[in-house]
């Protein structure tokens, strides 16, 4: 085709990418690369690079942990005095151990053990996935078209969950009859209730009935809570599961669970977002 | 930033040859759609695919939504050239980008994400899913391979700018670098695997980009 050497695709195609070339300049890219496989293979390159490190994030480097943390000499003194102390302590409490007939005034009040050791490494913050956990209510939604007449109990339910009232939902939803049209939304918004009010167990048990149940308007919203449940435990494997379950639906929550995805292997590192526990999602 | 500044004179003098030869291309390409030759139309999907999905990645910035909209642009194309809608063949590759440019404004506009002409044709041909598919797998392997080939904190820089769209003060930050190092490593890092990336396509002829928008 043309004998451009690519120079206009490497100047232009991060900030292409990025976003900041001005309107004109886009256009002008675009226009050159539509005519140009030289410029378009290296963009297209670049492209790929992004999508693979989003695919499989890497870990920030050891060394390069936030600034939050303390540095070596900080902890090196820092366990150094408290060891100091710990250790003057212990001697003077067993010297005064050993004088039984002496006053020993404010030594001598029962002494509990010392509660913590000193770390002699600083100890690695540990990974908790319960901070990426989105426990929210998720708004209600009608379950069939409107106009067609609800559950009483359902309705009742349904007002109670549009106040926030989550004990009152769950009480007047465990009333519709499971033969009932909306059965499969009120056990919905009860799990989302239960979730709400800290009942994982019951929560993950009627999230799992309605997921697992195939294709009705919550099954997406179902396997995206049942995610949550599973951040809230720290088990990325599960967790991960049940948000490519819900990406795999393509529904509307799609976007909100790959972002999750993308953050849980971000902070999990990559490995341990996929492997860990045998999924129960799965 | 015209095409001018870096080609020779004699570029020029070779390319008014390809030129001459991509325009009757073009020509025959668009006359047999019109003409409602199902071969065409697929000559077509393979010429603009990739470079379709290029440009609504770079803009949406979603893989997802990006192959969700091509199919759209390359439906919407097939339709217009089959009823004849472009009038000067050389102008194929900007009546395309055109179309794509007006998918993509009307999917932000939500005025409508399917094409305007809703006469969907049944026999279109679906090249489009098989060619993704390898195509996407092929980039993988050889992106994965150039980005194990650089430094840890470059490929941060990389992650924090292609994937998180961070700025480079706000990466510096965050590694403990000048913004001045961190944009100067990620031009650098940049470079190195795109280069990386043409480099191994070019020794493996079933992967090389380029060609493969050649075709």
């Amino acid at each position: 085709m043309t004998k451009c050497t690519g120079s206009l695709a490497e100047l232009n195609s991060l900030p292409y990418i990025e976003g900041t070339l001005s309107a004109r300049e886009i256009e002008q890219f675009e226009e050159h690369y539509f005519d140009c496989p030289v410029c378009l293979a290296r963009l297209q390159a670049i492209q790929a690079v992004g999508l693979e490190l989003a695919r499989n994030p890497i870990a920030l480097p050891a060394e390069l942990e936030p600034r939050s943390r303390l540095g070596w000499p900080v902890w090196f003194w820092s366990a150094g005095a408290i060891s100091a102390m710990l250790l003057v302590s212990v001697f003077t409490y067993k010297r005064i151990e050993v004088r039984p007939g002496k006053p020993t005034g404010a030594l001598s009040q029962p002494q509990s053990p010392p509660q913590t050791q000193v770390p002699s490494q600083p100890a690695a913050k540990p990974v908790h996935l319960s901070q990426l956990a989105d426990l929210t209510l998720p708004a209600f939604r009608l379950p069939n078209l409107r106009g067609e007449s609800l559950d009483a109990h359902f309705e009742a339910g349904m007002k109670e969950y549009t106040n926030g009232n989550c004990s009152g939902t769950v009480a007047a939803l465990a009333q519709v009859p499971a033969e009932s049209g909306e059965a499969r939304a009120a056990a919905f918004y009860s799990g989302a209730c239960q979730m709400h009010l800290g009942d994982y167990a019951s929560a993950s048990q009627l999230l799992r009935n309605v997921a697992n149940a195939g294709d009705s308007p919550q099954q997406e919203a179902a396997l995206y809570e049942l995610a949550q449940i599973a951040l809230v435990g720290n088990d990325p494997a599960t967790a991960n599961a049940y948000l490519k379950r819900t990406i795999a639906l393509r529904g509307d929550l799609e976007g909100k669970a790959r972002k999750q995805r993308r953050r849980m292997t971000a902070l999990t590192g990559q490995g341990n977002a996929v492997e860990g526990k045998n999924s129960e999602a799965k | 930033m015209g095409q001018s500044n870096y080609m020779s004179g004699e570029h020029r003098r070779d390319d008014a040859g390809v030129a001459v030869e991509k325009a009757q291309e073009n020509e025959r390409i668009v006359l047999a759609i019109v003409a409602g030759d199902q071969e065409a139309e697929q000559s077509l999907v393979l010429q603009y695919l990739h470079r379709i999905r290029a440009m609504l990645l770079a803009r949406t910035r979603d893989p997802d939504l990006a192959a969700d909209l091509q199919q759209d642009v390359m439906v919407e194309a097939i339709c217009a050239l089959r009823r004849g809608q472009l009038r000067e063949v050389e102008k194929l590759s900007s009546f395309i980008l055109g179309i794509a440019r007006n998918v993509l404004n009307s999917h932000f506009e939500k005025a409508t994400r399917q094409p305007v002409s809703l006469e969907f044709p049944n026999d279109l041909p679906d090249h489009v899913a098989a060619m993704d598919l390898v195509a996407e797998e092929q980039e993988q392997v050889l992106a994965a391979r150039a980005i194990s080939a650089l430094d840890p904190v470059d490929r941060s820089i990389l992650q924090m700018t292609l994937v998180e769209g961070l700025k480079p003060g706000v990466i510096a930050q965050q590694l403990r670098l000048s913004p001045t190092v961190v944009r100067q490593r990620k031009v650098r890092a940049t470079r190195k695997v795109a280069n990386l990336i043409l480099k191994l396509s070019q020794n493996n002829s079933t992967t090389h980009l380029s060609e493969r928008v050649v075709r």
